[in-house]
């Protein structure tokens, strides 16, 4: 009870120009439900399928077993590895820092515990569903990701809402990268519209280590998206790609950030939101360059596009430097479909709609490219288009 | 046979008249050249014929086979088997021309007989190889960081693959090395027969030693003033066109004329 007590006194956490407090984010109770069923493995893939409470799917080769990779619910990890646990759990993401880091914290009762050993390099990736029981509770869900020096591993990790009653999802994901190691981790949410979600996801990155992010951000409820990596060891890297597609009335918030602490290290942030109906979308992106990173490079790029005049977007480049001797450099718009490539397509004979959808979906081709993974591919494709029906069904 | 028949156009772009009644007629199996001075509406006539929506007609028709293209969309237009290779292609970022041309072949089919990726494939490799582009270029991004050649190569490697009925090219030849223009002309060459017809704009006379035109014809002021065989094209190479103009009594500045 002292540690409820002592969250409401923390300050909520700042999303530039997203209206939040009305979400109702600080008022959470963990769901205790299981599922009887699975909603979204592949017989046979390497990776875990988290239900509420429930694991519904978990293989792993004997290969990787042997290897001594780890995969499991965040509730067995604490118990069979709880050392290997205490090295990341509230090692990225300090638990005080506002008060909805601080629910989660004290409420998670989900989640998963991702392990990959000192020079193993995985040669296929992971999966980690992790799904939000829509009946009536929420889910505070946490991640942990820990990968020793040298190691590789690719994570894909998809959700979705299961259940039509919407709710509430608190999910952080804490990686540590250890040096030499390197991570290709992509998420894909892909949220109901009566699902409201905080998703805070950040990656502390060692000597030589390289983390990208692929995020998919294809959720239909209010969402808010804290996305960072603090580049510790020299030579350290992280890119950061979003793509995001929001429609109807909802509002995605994103704070993509990169901090480059070690020297030479490299981030570079690429964003990418299309805005429907009257949706808000809001790209704060900040490139925080620490005194002594010399040699450092960061750059961001954010860009959204409006398909509808209703709607509001905003992409919002901060760049703070605190060390001379690096490069550093932002691009940031917010605009329409331009009518000269419509015009070009066209005249090649592709009708209108087809012609705007190469367009829209070539926007967003360079994060599309980065997604490892062809079946993954092919559920964001099905979601941008089930996003632009929506919008023609709606007009 | 085809043909696109254009009477007494008149176009212009924002209030301002470009074409002051123009007529021709181009029939499949022919090759016409459209040559004259800068700012005489040349790229104006490409971009009306293939419905750019800045260009409004005011007057006259233009006609695929009696029908009226001012009843047409962009697309349609080009499904009914016009295209335009343009001077300033766009560039689309995220679209890779193998799926873009794939895409545009596909529009002209119905949806039950869409072309088989193998041979699509087979069908760009060729013709790409026919018009000496790398391999990569099939996985680029739609004209983004091409150069001025590859950019008019790409508009003929589409123009291959599509097998448009009648073709306009404006200033294909426009920033091309004499190289590139061979290329370019073999690719145009190749399509000449009885069921396609060019309509090729440009400045220069050099374009039509490889693209030899049945009909050139000289456009001033907003009209077509005179039209002849290829004789005429070598003749303006000769005497420039302010000799051509004064020796048809017009009253016309040309843009680039020293007063």
């Amino acid at each position: 009870m002292e540690v409820m007590e002592k969250t409401e006194v923390l300050p909520l956490p700042v999303f530039d120009k997203v209206r939040f407090d009305r979400w109702g984010l600080t008022e959470m109770t963990a769901g205790r439900e299981s599922s009887a069923a699975t909603f979204s493995a592949h017989e046979g893939e390497n990776g875990i399928e988290i239900n509420g409470q429930s694991v519904n799917y978990h293989y792993l080769s004997d290969e990787l077993k042997k290897a001594g990779v780890l995969i499991m619910h965040i509730g067995d990890a604490k118990l069979r590895y709880p050392e290997l646990v205490d090295r990341v759990l509230g090692r990225v993401i300090n638990p005080s820092s506002d008060q909805l880091v601080a629910d989660n914290f004290v409420q998670y009762n989900t989640g998963a515990f991702i392990y990959v050993p000192k020079n193993i390099r995985l040669t296929e990736p992971l999966h980690l569903y992790l799904n939000h029981l829509a009946n009536e509770q929420d889910t505070v869900a946490h991640v942990l990701v820990y990968l020793e020096q040298n190691s590789e591993l690719t994570l894909l990790a998809e959700s979705q809402t299961v259940g039509v009653n919407g709710g509430k999802v608190s999910l952080l994901s804490e990686v540590v990268a250890g040096p030499g190691s390197k991570l290709t981790y992509v998420n894909f949410d892909d949220f109901d519209q009566n699902t409201t979600a905080y998703l805070n996801r950040q990656a502390k990155v060692g000597q030589g280590a390289v983390v990208d992010w692929v995020n998919a951000s294809f959720s239909d409820g209010q969402t808010l998206n804290q996305l960072t990596s603090t580049l510790l060891g020299e030579g350290a890297q992280s890119d950061v790609k979003v793509a995001s597609f929001t429609n109807g009335r909802q509002t995605q918030g994103f704070n993509t950030e990169v901090k480059n602490v070690g020297r030479h290290t490299v981030g570079h942030i690429f964003q990418r939101g299309v805005i429907l109906d009257s949706a808000n979308l809001i790209f704060n992106g900040l490139g925080k360059i620490i005194k002594g990173s010399k040699g450092s490079d960061a750059q961001q790029e954010s860009r959204v596009l409006m398909l509808s005049r209703r709607g509001r977007g905003e992409a919002n480049p901060l760049l703070l430097i605190d060390e001379s001797d690096v490069t550093a450099g932002h691009a940031a718009s917010v605009g329409q479909v331009d009518d000269q490539q419509l015009y070009y397509l066209m005249s090649r004979g592709l009708p209108e709609v087809l012609a705007r959808r190469l367009v829209v979906r070539g926007f967003v081709g360079e994060v599309l490219a980065a997604i490892p993974d062809q079946r993954l591919l092919d559920r964001v494709v099905a979601a941008i288009e089930r996003k632009l029906n929506d919008e023609n069904g709606t007009q | 046979m085809k043909t696109l028949k254009i009477t007494d156009l008149h176009v212009e772009i924002e209030g301002k008249e470009i074409l002051k009644g123009v007529n021709l007629t181009v029939n499949t199996g022919e090759i016409h050249a459209i040559m004259g001075p800068n700012g005489t509406g040349k790229s104006t006539l490409s971009q009306t014929i293939m419905g750019h929506p800045a260009y409004q007609i005011t007057r006259g028709t233009i006609e695929l086979d009696g029908q009226d293209l001012a009843e047409m969309t962009v697309d349609e237009r080009a499904r009914a088997g016009l295209f335009l290779a343009m001077q300033y292609p766009a560039e689309i970022q995220g679209v890779t021309n193998f799926e873009f041309m794939r895409a545009a072949v596909n529009a002209r089919r119905p949806e039950d007989d869409q072309v088989d990726v193998m041979t699509f494939m087979k069908d760009l490799d060729r013709n790409r190889e026919f018009l000496s582009m790398s391999v990569e270029m099939s996985s680029r991004y739609l004209n983004e960081g091409f150069s001025g050649g590859e950019k008019k190569r790409n508009e003929i490697l589409q123009m291959l693959m599509i097998k448009p009925t009648i073709a306009i090219l404006d200033e294909i030849d426009s920033g091309l090395d004499i190289d590139a223009l061979k290329v370019v002309s073999k690719g145009v060459n190749s399509m000449r027969s009885d069921n396609f017809a060019t309509l090729m704009i440009t400045h220069y006379q050099r374009l039509l030693d490889y693209i030899v035109p049945d009909y050139v014809h000289v456009m001033m002021g907003g009209k077509i003033v005179k039209t002849g065989g290829p004789a005429l094209a070598k003749r303006l190479e000769g005497e420039g066109y302010a000799a051509l103009r004064d020796e048809l009594g017009l009253q016309i500045a040309l843009t680039d004329e020293d007063v």
